[in-house]
């Protein structure tokens, strides 16, 4: 058992991390800029204005406009990357939406009201990262797509009149709140707030998960890498596993788990 | 008894019997001279060489014989008068008795204070030519003239009595009882015709004085002249009012000397300026002449309740504005700490409102603080008029003035005689007049010509908009500052926003004059608005689209926001306006009347904000009391297997 419980499991290679990573920072940057300009006398926005100067609100639309280019790179790195390689295509396929994910929904639902036992056991991604994910890809469209209606505003304005720069604005707004919230309430809380992992999953930073997370979170992943007819999904054998799970398209990702793996 | 009768009739029949061979002598004598006549006497005396020696001199003995002939005494002899006269003898009269005019007018009483007691009848009516009182009058100045030689009795001649024919009997009496006049007697006598002058003189400090027995006050004759008579404006230099004025011994002392008075006097405008080829305005003309008045202070035409008065003899115009001011008004109602003319302009050194540096405009806004100035406001006024005009001093047009150009001062918004209160509705400085103050020719005039037809100004003059704006509403009043000033409220965006958000976001205007809602709001939750509300420097606000003095609505064609010109409007900024078709109302207020899509946008929004993310918390509270409780069960578990 203490061998299974010291054991690691591969979540994210270095090159999902370091594309989490600009997410991750270019949200940030983009919500605080983002917001920073809807309410002004916000004490924050004041702090920023206080500490850039005069030109702050300049400031903050340039560094709004940068992190959108970085988190657009970003995304169609993104696209790049689940197109081309093998553990990208594979990452798709297991965020895919399947009639499953509608039973674990409706199972979790009942555990929760006490009308079964034991929570549905989750694959590689439950229902609440698919829908996470595709949430974002939605948003990243949406935002994007706005952001530079609003961003080319001059260039924009003939081709959509005056009330589709009203409806851009508008959806750009509404569309950021929801990607705000739905980030702290659901994607903080399964990464910082849940008990089990609380005070935060270290996956996002160390690509791995431990044994314990992986039969809280991802049972039916473990029992699946587990499978003796799986064979490489050993989870004793590191090596076998990251060479399989992290794909080895990826040599940056591939040495570096080497390295923590042996650990 | 009867023998005193007896003696007086005794006396009486002697001095009949003298009389009596008087008579018969006489008699003889007249036939005797008679015999001679008038004409035997001019076979002599119409040599007009004739002569003789009387006392060294030579005296003619010629007699005018026509002249004497046509005279009153043309009917008699030569000997009526030249009686005891020996023809026959040479000289005819050795005794040297002068002729006795009385033998025969004895009727002519002598005064004791004929100062002519002693001065022969033909010195006046002459010897032969001898007239009718009438006929003797007629000539008469020339006669008196004839002796009185005296340069100062002789300029009598062409003198304005001498042209409306006063003859010197009119003042020193005539006939012959000829007096000199004293100084006290004078007013008496010029006061027989010129009344009026001498009711108002009885009352003047001078005859107070001269009353007291000064003997130094003037009368009438000290400035109008004795013979001379001078009158209308007199020069005052030589003739008037300084002969005395100046002279420090009869007014010493700093304060009652007139010297001071009259060199300051003498560089006033007044004194400078010349009029008819004398000063624009002499002593007399404000303290006026006759009636010149000391002590009671409301007497003198220089006092305060008089002064309006004197100085509108001239400057009737400026006068009748001050009286409607507010400080002419108060004046007049006896406020003492009201200002008069002399107030602002002074006394004696009146100086040339337009080239003296008391007047100029830097100077004049001293002048104005004096009295209206940190808490020593001599009047009643309204709180923070201290606070208001020391503004002015930081306001552009002082800086400007201070700079050397010419801005406005006091005067040229408040009137300089017709100052009045604000709501006073001729007042330069009421609402509905300030536009017209402001675009004053040589001012705002441009300004005003952009606000004329704006919206502001058609509900402030044509509908008479009690609130509208006028220029001080947006630029203030006396701390009007410059459009880059920080002090400017209009300098910054927001300040400018704010500005105009007075009345178009209060609900009172709103409801009141019917505006249109929401604007400010709008524009403040705008792309624009959030940029300006960040600090942005170049995102639009108000004035950037609806222009500033001559904002009109959008359905003036004139209107910088009228749909034909929006493309214009917004392309200063957007180039890419130009074609773009504006399909919605700029300040959308959100309602579903007015942008329907962007309504139901935001709806659909909110509704699944609310739903997912509703949804998403529902989901971590359940799934938080679950692993709370699986773990308390856990935990129990695990205590029971410790036991």
């Amino acid at each position: 058992m203490t061998s299974k419980h010291e054991q690691k499991y591969l979540r994210m290679t270095l090159n999902e991390r370091i594309q989490h990573f600009l997410l991750l920072s270019s949200f940030i940057i983009l919500v605080s800029t983002g917001f920073a300009l809807k309410y002004p006398e916000a004490v924050w926005v004041m702090w920023f204005r206080w500490i850039f100067g005069e030109y702050a609100f300049e400031i903050r639309g340039i560094v709004h406009r940068v992190a959108a280019v970085v988190m657009t790179a970003d995304s169609i790195y993104h696209i790049l990357y689940v197109s081309f390689t093998k553990r990208g295509r594979k990452l798709i396929v297991d965020l895919w939406f399947y009639k499953k994910d509608i039973a674990d929904l409706t199972g979790t639902l009942k555990y929760y009201f006490g009308k079964e036992d034991s929570k549905p056991r989750y694959g590689r991604f439950s229902y609440i990262e698919k829908s996470e994910y595709w949430a974002l890809v939605w948003g990243n469209l949406v935002m994007g797509a706005t952001g530079v209606v609003l961003w080319f505003n001059n260039t924009f304005l003939p081709v959509i009149s005056s009330i589709g720069m009203e409806v851009a604005t508008a959806i750009h707004f509404y569309e950021a709140i929801l990607a705000s919230l739905a980030i702290v309430t659901w994607h903080f809380y399964f990464v910082i707030y849940n008990p089990d992992v609380y005070p935060i999953n270290k996956a996002f930073i160390t690509g791995f998960l431990t044994r314990e997370e992986m039969e809280h979170e991802h049972p039916l992943e473990l029992e699946e890498m587990e499978k003796p007819d799986s064979g490489s999904k050993k989870p004793d054998d590191t090596k076998e596993k990251v060479n399989t799970v992290a794909g080895t398209d990826n040599e940056i990702s591939e040495n570096t788990e080497k390295d923590t793996e042996i650990k | 008894m009867k023998n005193l009768l007896y003696k007086k009739s005794s006396g009486l029949i002697i001095i009949s019997l003298l009389l009596l061979a008087v008579l018969i002598s006489a008699l003889f004598t007249y036939q005797k001279i008679k015999a001679k006549g008038i004409d035997d006497c001019l076979v002599c005396h119409e040599d007009k060489d004739l002569t003789m020696d009387k006392n060294g001199k030579k005296v003619s003995l010629f007699v005018n014989a026509a002249e004497f002939k046509k005279s009153m005494h043309g009917g008699n002899d030569c000997t009526d008068c030249h009686q005891s006269y020996n023809p026959d003898q040479i000289p005819h009269n050795p005794k040297k008795t002068n002729v006795d005019c009385r033998m025969c007018h004895d009727n002519v009483k002598s005064d004791p204070d004929n100062v002519h007691k002693n001065v022969q009848c033909n010195s006046c009516h002459s010897a032969h030519n001898v007239k009718s009182a009438k006929e003797f009058g007629k000539n008469q100045t020339e006669t008196c003239l004839g002796c009185h030689k005296n340069k100062n009795v002789q300029i009598f001649k062409g003198s304005i009595h001498d042209n409306k024919n006063v003859k010197c009997s009119d003042c020193h009496q005539g006939g012959h009882t000829v007096k000199k006049i004293s100084k006290n007697d004078v007013l008496g006598v010029c006061g027989k015709c010129h009344s009026k002058d001498k009711e108002a003189f009885t009352n003047s400090i001078h005859q107070v004085v001269l009353r007291q027995g000064n003997s130094k006050a003037p009368s009438c004759l000290d400035c109008h002249g004795s013979h001379q008579i001078l009158r209308s404006k007199m020069d005052i230099e030589s003739q008037g009012c300084l002969k005395c004025h100046l002279d420090e011994k009869m007014f010493p002392g700093e304060g009652k000397g007139s010297t001071k008075f009259i060199s300051e006097y003498r560089v006033s405008i007044h004194a400078t300026i010349q009029k008819d080829g004398k000063q624009a305005a002499g002593c007399t003309d404000c303290h006026g002449n006759h009636m010149i008045q000391q002590g009671d202070p409301n007497k003198p035409s220089v006092s305060r309740t008089k002064i309006l008065e004197t100085c509108s003899k001239c400057h009737s115009k400026e006068v009748e504005n001050f009286k409607k001011s507010t400080h002419g008004q108060e004046l007049l109602n006896g406020n003492e700490k009201a200002p008069s003319c002399a107030t602002c302009h002074g006394e004696h050194n009146i100086k040339s409102v337009s080239k003296s540096d008391e007047f100029s405009k830097i100077n004049q806004v001293d002048l104005c603080l004096k009295c209206h100035q940190e808490q020593k406001l001599p009047h009643k006024n309204y709180k923070g008029e201290d606070v208001l005009i020391s503004n002015y001093k930081e306001s552009y047009h002082y800086i400007a003035l201070k700079s050397g150009k010419n801005a406005a001062t006091c005067a040229d918004c408040h009137g300089s005689h017709e100052m009045k209160k604000v709501d006073d509705p001729d007042a330069k400085i009421n609402r509905y007049n300030i536009p017209k103050t402001c675009g004053q020719l040589g001012c705002h005039v441009k300004q005003l010509s952009e606000y004329t037809g704006s919206v502001h100004e058609v509900s402030l003059i044509q509908k008479h908009g009690a609130d509208a704006p006028n220029c001080s509403t947006c630029h203030g009043n006396h701390q009007i500052a410059k459009n880059d000033d920080v002090k400017n409220r209009m300098a910054s965006s927001k300040g400018l926003v704010q500005l105009c958000s007075d009345c178009h976001s209060s609900v009172e205007m709103v409801k009141k004059y019917n505006l249109p809602i929401g604007r400010t709001d709008s524009y403040m939750n705008s792309f624009h608005g959030l940029a300006m509300r960040g600090g942005s420097k170049v995102a639009a606000n108000c004035e950037s689209c609806h222009g500033y003095h001559n904002i009109r609505p959008s359905s003036d064609t004139l209107s910088s926001i009228n749909k034909k010109n929006l493309p214009v409007t917004c392309g200063k900024c957007h180039p890419g306006a130009n074609q773009t078709l504006f399909n919605t109302s700029i300040h959308i207020t959100d309602s579903i009347s007015e942008s329907p899509l962007l309504y139901w946008i935001s709806r659909f929004y909110i509704l699944m904000i609310l739903a997912v993310i509703g949804g998403m918390v529902m989901h971590n509270i359940f799934d938080l009391i679950k692993k709370v409780k699986s773990k308390n069960k856990h935990e129990e578990n695990n205590g029971e297997d410790d036991k």
